[in-house]
């Protein structure tokens, strides 16, 4: 096949709109651009407005990720006015934010990124019938339990925060909601009705035995629920060799709690751990429908392009941590944190990494949820005495389910002077920067396999799609 | 060139389908979809002598198609709708319209999913519910949201022109939501300033609650017409009270006991939350009375005040922790419609702009008279 150029998308069961040209030569991506082809201003309708108003306009960034993106208004906000959160609130927040990821690990697999194996494309496939069966979009059995489990799941965030998505109940002090005794034991009923299902239908055994998997021989020989299709599927399809990465991992450090986060705060490049310097973030636009010069987020600004010129070819800007770029997500969270399985994919990095670190950060995740709504303390303050920021800058770093999402947030007379986000998918689908050095995904796909006549190379989409990007919030 | 197997969940197979052949086949039995019926009456606030009328409809009518397409938007109208409280409801719901056409939750991706989009339009021309989630927005001829290489508002034109009805869901399709935020950068716009030759149903609130978005499909799919609506194009059955009329903390309001700072003393005794600046007093929703994530809770239950986010410029009333002020003492009977009616007597040139909400509220009007007849 001779050099041609194809225009992919709009990509379905991404959340958001997506698009992304590539040079294809000898049927294989060459080259890669990501574009976001959707922007709303966030940043910009934020501006004059009342410095609490952010906790409600913020979360309505995305209807998926709204915890984290109130968790992160919450923490910059608390940093603004130098308001320490109450330890129990903090708990509380906490197992809310986690609940959110869950959730969104759990429509990621079943809903998004499995039923692709469910295609026509690949009869004929020794696993494909079961795949057929267990994840045809929208009808597959695995869907049914998935949702059910999910929407059980989020009892949790319905008792703590009223409502979800959209939950309120996250403040810069605390939360808003004291849990009762009663309402612990509901939602210890909750997280056993999860673990039931994680056990019985996602891993088919118990969590603790996927979490003490120690290496790349030991979880191929995983031989039990939706997990070992997929590792079955992996095999074959050398979803391995799939996608990969550079190597270069960034958490924010996920679920802050009085005693640090819950998992670790750091960097993973060249193969080793690294100390995260947020100072040493800065947006480039050279290749954004965005106007300015590249900064870090404390004097950065949002103003579009509205004439679209060239060299720009998306809304999304593009961070990057000392001059590089860094992939994020729950791959980088575990790689960072030390689990051995995560270690010993950090330098695969490829669509079967980034799938296997998401499962792994199920497991683990719900013992932390275990753990700590044990230790909830139903007679504790919830929220610590406070008053809203008068003036004062912040920053609010949380973990998303797809990584490292950032607030930054200068107030003055009580008002937002400045406000910028930094999304996980803004890391992760960035454009190219100033150096002409593309961003992560932009850079996993070159090599990606494209067959003769595709017009939307399912390699292509595995690769998106194992990301789990959440357009809305990448350029907001 | 499509490979055919890429359209999988994509439009049913044949054209007499009826709602109930579809269930079957989605491997829901006889005694759950009877079940589903009475649901769906309780929820609607029909009679039970309505349940046999339902299971009749859904057994004899042919399967309404929905196409269900996404603009400036957050999705969190989808995530509500996929979480919707009764798992059955949900499976039926989901089953009985197939959604024919969802760019989020489909099989189909790139061309595939256009080529269904398209032939959706054609087979079902006429016929068909748009359900849209979120909103074009116009400056720039709509660059701020291009879907296929097209700006989003052609798209919801371009399938609004054949649709039956359509259903605005949630703040972002009714009102804007805060993407509409001054300096609203975008242009973000409702749908209905964009659509006005169709009738049109509002679902708003961010997002809307699962429950409210099932009961209005399945009143629609089942009835073949809109539901009642009050003024502004909501359903009556589920946005005819404000939450405060309804609300469990009321008595407390009435008692003059309010709470004063985050978790003090009155907060751990649930008093009211009118002084943290809850809008339950101006909101009209079903939250006190549905509530959330399958009537577990609702934002006042956790201890937050509501912030009226299914009124239209929830985003732009000043603070959110602000008391309402303007606040009327009408009373607990007061619907919208009373409400509407009052406020325009006073403000006397406002009965103008009542009146003159284009061709669409005449679909509506049509459609109400209908419905009371068809009911009496």
């Amino acid at each position: 096949m001779s050099d041609t150029q194809l225009l992919v998308g709009p990509f379905n069961r991404v959340e958001g709109d997506l698009e992304i040209r590539l040079d294809v030569a000898e049927g294989r991506v060459r080259a890669a651009y990501v574009n976001s082809p959707l922007f709303r201003g966030f940043e910009r309708m934020l501006l004059g407005k009342g410095a609490m108003d952010a906790l409600t306009i913020t979360p309505r960034i995305c209807g998926i990720c709204s915890i984290s993106q109130s968790a992160a208004a919450a923490r910059a906000l608390a940093q603004a006015g130098g308001i320490v959160p109450a330890p129990e609130g903090e708990k509380v927040a906490a197992l809310l934010h986690m609940v959110e990821n869950q959730a969104d690990h759990m429509t990621h697999f079943n809903l998004f990124f499995m039923p692709d194996f469910a295609r026509g494309t690949y009869a004929g496939r020794r696993w494909h019938g079961r795949a057929v069966a267990r994840f045809t979009a929208m009808q597959g059995s695995a869907l049914h339990g998935a949702l059910e489990a999910r929407a059980r799941l989020l009892h949790i965030v319905g008792m703590l925060g009223g409502k979800w998505p959209h939950t309120l109940a996250i403040q810069p002090g605390g939360v808003t909601r004291a849990p009762s005794l009663r309402d612990k034991l509901r939602m210890q009923a909750s997280l056993r009705a999860f673990r039931a299902y994680l056990e019985d239908e996602m891993f088919g055994a118990p969590l603790e035995a996927f979490v003490a998997l120690e290496s790349v021989a030991a979880l191929e020989a995983w031989g039990t629920g939706d997990v070992a299709l997929f590792l079955e599927i992996a095999a074959d399809l050398d979803l391995a060799l799939m996608g990969r990465g550079a190597g270069r991992y960034l958490s924010y450090g996920a679920y802050p709690t009085a005693a640090g986060p819950v998992f670790a705060r750091g960097i993973w490049a060249e193969g080793a751990l690294g100390v995260f310097d947020p100072a040493l973030i800065a947006e480039d636009l050279s290749h954004a429908w965005m106007l300015g010069e590249a900064a870090h987020p404390d004097k950065g600004q949002t103003v579009p392009d509205e004439a679209m010129r060239d060299p720009g070819y998306s809304w999304c800007k593009a961070p990057r941590l000392g001059g590089l770029g860094y992939e994020t997500g729950a791959l980088a969270r575990q790689v960072v944190d030390g689990h051995p399985l995560a270690r010993a994919l950090a330098s695969e990095g490829s669509v079967r990494a980034r799938i296997v670190g998401r499962l792994l950060e199920i497991a683990r995740t719900q013992l932390v949820m275990e753990a700590m709504l044990a230790g909830i303390d139903p007679a504790a303050r919830f929220m610590a005495d406070w008053t809203a920021p008068r003036d004062g800058v912040g920053e609010g770093l949380v973990e998303a389910a797809r990584g490292a999402l950032g607030h930054w947030c200068r107030i003055e007379k009580g008002r937002i002077a400045s406000w910028q986000i930094i999304a996980p998918t803004t890391w992760n689908f960035s454009p190219r920067d100033a150096g002409g050095v593309p961003g992560p995904l932009e850079a996993a796909l070159v090599g990606a396999e494209v067959q003769p006549g595709e017009d939307t190379p399912i390699a292509v989409q595995h690769i998106v799609r194992s990301f789990d990007p959440c357009m809305v919030c990448t350029v907001h | 060139m499509h490979p055919k197997g890429d359209i999988e969940g994509g439009p049913a197979v044949s054209q007499i389908e009826t709602f109930y052949d579809v269930m079957r086949r989605q491997g829901i039995t006889r005694r759950s979809f009877m079940k589903y019926c009475s649901l769906t009456a309780a929820a609607l606030g029909l009679s039970p002598a309505m349940v046999p009328r339902i299971a009749h409809a859904m057994e004899t009518k042919p399967r309404t198609p929905v196409i269900w397409v996404h603009g400036l938007e957050c999705t969190c109208c989808s995530e509500s709708f996929i979480r919707s409280a009764h798992p059955l409801a949900k499976d039926v719901v989901l089953s009985m319209i197939s959604l024919d056409y969802d760019d989020t939750l489909m099989a189909a991706a790139g061309h595939a999913a256009e080529a269904a989009f398209e032939e959706t339009i054609a087979k079902y021309r006429g016929n068909y519910i748009l359900a849209v989630e979120g909103n074009p927005p116009l400056n720039e001829d709509g660059m701020f949201c291009i879907t296929g290489g097209k700006p989003f508002v052609e798209k919801l034109r371009h399938a609004a022109k054949d649709a039956k009805a359509i259903i605005s869901w949630g703040a972002c399709a009714s009102y804007g939501c805060v993407q509409a935020a001054k300096p609203n950068p975008t242009q973000a716009t409702p749908v209905h300033k964009v659509i006005t030759d169709k009738p049109i149903i509002k679902v708003p609130g961010c997002p809307p609650i699962a429950e409210v978005m099932t009961g209005v499909i399945t009143y629609m799919l089942t009835f073949d017409r809109l539901p009642e609506l009050d003024r502004q194009g909501r359903p009556a059955m589920f946005y005819g009270q404000r939450i405060h009329d309804k609300c469990y903390r009321r008595p407390h309001f009435d008692a003059g006991q309010f709470v004063e700072a985050w978790d003090d003393e009155n907060a751990r005794k649930g008093y009211c939350l009118y002084k943290m600046g809850c809008k339950g007093p101006t909101t009209y929703n079903a939250c006190s009375t549905v509530r959330w994530n399958e009537g577990v809770s609702f934002p006042i239950q956790s201890g937050h005040g509501c912030i009226g986010c299914s009124e239209d410029g929830f985003w732009d009333q000043g603070s959110f922790y602000n008391r309402v002020t303007d606040l009327t003492q009408f009373g607990v009977e007061a619907n919208a419609d009373k409400v509407g009616m009052a406020a325009a007597g006073v403000v006397g040139g406002a009965v103008a702009v009542h009146a003159a909400v284009s061709a669409l509220k005449a679909a509506q009007k049509k459609t109400q008279t209908q419905t009371s007849k068809e009911e009496a």
